[in-house]
């Protein structure tokens, strides 16, 4: 891991990295070494703090993953391992739980694939009446995906986007949602 | 008790009695209030279109928020637009008539020419009304105003789970669309779209619309408007098993080498896209921004995989069903195997 990885995942853990950086780091080939560096220093800081580390025992993937779709906490779920320890309290910064989820919690790769792994509630479990399946869909998050899958998905993005600026009559809106589509997450 | 106070508090009485009637009345007939709203409604998409108007708005969804500047010119029958980006890389979409020119950013991930609309534009799709009232409860919410217009609010919301509910204020004297909500069953807000500034008149100059943002330039004349009979062309191939009612066929993007189709029910769309799975895996799920959704996954039929793509503003449970609903029916129709 050369210095200047070094010094975003020092300035993560002060939540002052930007984005860019933080992204750079996240697809740096060596995720166990970044992982692991950032383990240890999350140790040090605890220790000097005298806190618990919530590197240990805690699924963030679920409150990520929420992250990732602004939903915040409008759907958090009782999870066993966030209640049994204190690290259920601990109030992160969105961009660091971000993160660190993605260095610890999604394993290696940080793919889509393990982000989807657990069950998303329902969107429509508000709407009892829905007929149809109630099985939860799996929700994938646009930063999970890499810059094939990313590219291939802002195609389709913005050809619906395109269609939506011509056809639905939206006028200014539409416009929006093309250009909205060309720069989305990033 | 004198008998004229009494039959002052009688009268009192009854006059609020009276009034009480006349309250539950007014409060009575959603039907007025629905035929108000439609009425609305009616002007919404000519005003889009031959209003002239000039001003900056602000689009949100999801993460993203984006400042946009806008000019709209209705002269002699023909549609002007010049539309630039306040934020991010510089960059600007002109359109006069059916030709558009796009200047956008290199920044961006995504290719220029897929950025070009290439479909019909909006008048003839405007022109053809629909029956938005079938699946929407509409319903006046008063009066605000929005950049400095008064404007009227009205509701719509989805009838049902398949959609999302649409909140729209019109400006009073024009109709046009100056604010936009999409929002969920929750009532969470999806999308927004909003003007800050907005000039409503017919005194926009020339050079208002103007390239003047210095770049690649990418210019295209937009194709007819294309008879929704060709859908069945489109759709050569496979077929939608399901749709949510009132979603019909609507003028479609064209996909590369792929089948795409676009539906609307008036205020929504979705297009359905299906191709040989290329190269790139593709996650099988759904993705969300704002009010947009994003379905993947892929279908086997004969050997060959296809991936089947839905993105509309369409709740994720209703993008799934309809993109599980593709039936693939003529694999070699489709250019499978083909790379």
């Amino acid at each position: 891991m050369d210095d200047r990885l070094r010094e975003t995942l020092s300035a993560m853990m002060d939540d002052e990295a930007d984005e860019l950086s933080v992204r750079r780091l996240l697809s740096h080939d060596s995720q166990d070494e970044v992982r692991a560096q950032w383990q240890r220093w999350q140790d040090v800081r605890d220790l000097m703090h005298d806190g618990h580390s919530p590197v240990h025992g805690m699924d963030v993937s679920v409150a990520v993953r929420e992250l990732l779709d602004g939903r915040g906490s409008a759907t958090a779920r009782p999870d066993p391992a966030v209640q049994d320890s204190k690290a259920g309290r601990w109030h992160w910064p969105a961009a660091a739980m971000v993160a660190m989820a993605l260095l610890v919690g999604f394993g290696a790769g940080a793919g889509w694939d393990s982000s989807g792994a657990g069950p998303v509630q329902p969107v429509t479990a508000a709407a009892p009446e829905t007929p149809v399946q109630d099985q939860p869909i799996r929700e994938i998050a646009l930063q999970g995906l890499d810059e094939e899958q990313w590219e291939y998905m802002s195609r389709y993005l913005l050809e619906h986007a395109q269609h939506n600026s011509v056809g639905a009559g939206r006028g200014a809106v539409g416009y929006a949602r093309l250009v909205s589509a060309n720069g989305v997450g990033y | 008790m004198p008998q004229a106070f009494i039959d002052i508090l009688r009268c009192g009485a009854l006059s609020l009695l009276v009034g009480l009637l006349l309250t539950l009345a007014g409060s009575l007939p959603a039907a007025a209030d629905e035929d108000e709203a439609s009425a609305w409604l009616e002007r919404l998409g000519p005003a889009l279109n031959m209003t002239s108007y000039r001003g900056v708005f602000v689009y949100a969804r999801g993460e993203s928020v984006h400042s946009m500047q806008i000019a709209h010119r209705y002269n002699d029958g023909v549609v002007e637009e010049r539309l630039v980006l306040q934020d991010g890389g510089s960059g600007e979409i002109v359109r006069k008539g059916m030709n558009v020119v796009c200047v956008l950013p290199e920044t961006g991930r995504v290719q220029l020419d897929q950025v070009i609309p290439s479909g019909p534009f909006a008048e003839a799709f405007t022109s053809q009304l629909m029956p938005v009232n079938r699946w929407y409860r509409a319903e006046m919410k008063g009066e605000d105003r929005v950049a400095g217009y008064d404007v009227v609010s009205l509701a719509l919301s989805a009838k049902d789970p398949y959609r999302y509910s649409h909140r729209l204020w019109l400006e009073k004297s024009t109709g046009l669309l100056v604010k936009s909500h999409v929002r969920n069953a929750e009532g969470e807000v999806l999308e927004q779209f909003q003007f800050t500034s907005l000039h409503i008149g017919e005194d926009i100059p020339d050079s208002e619309f103007e390239i003047r943002t210095k770049g690649r330039e990418i210019s295209r004349t937009l194709d007819e408007p294309t008879p929704a009979a060709s859908v069945v062309q489109r759709m050569n191939g496979w077929q939608l098993g399901w749709r949510p009612e009132g979603f019909m066929p609507a003028a479609a993007p064209r996909s590369g080498k792929g089948q795409a189709v676009a539906f609307s029910d008036g205020l929504a769309a979705f297009s359905v896209f299906v191709e040989p799975a290329g190269p790139v895996t593709m996650p099988t799920g759904a993705s969300k921004i704002g009010a947009t959704t994003v379905y993947m996954h892929q279908v086997k039929e004969g050997g060959n995989a296809f991936l089947v793509t839905v993105v509309g503003e369409l709740p994720p449970q209703t993008a799934r069903q309809v993109a599980e609903s593709v039936r693939i029916e003529d694999s070699l129709a489709l250019g499978a195997g083909e790379s």
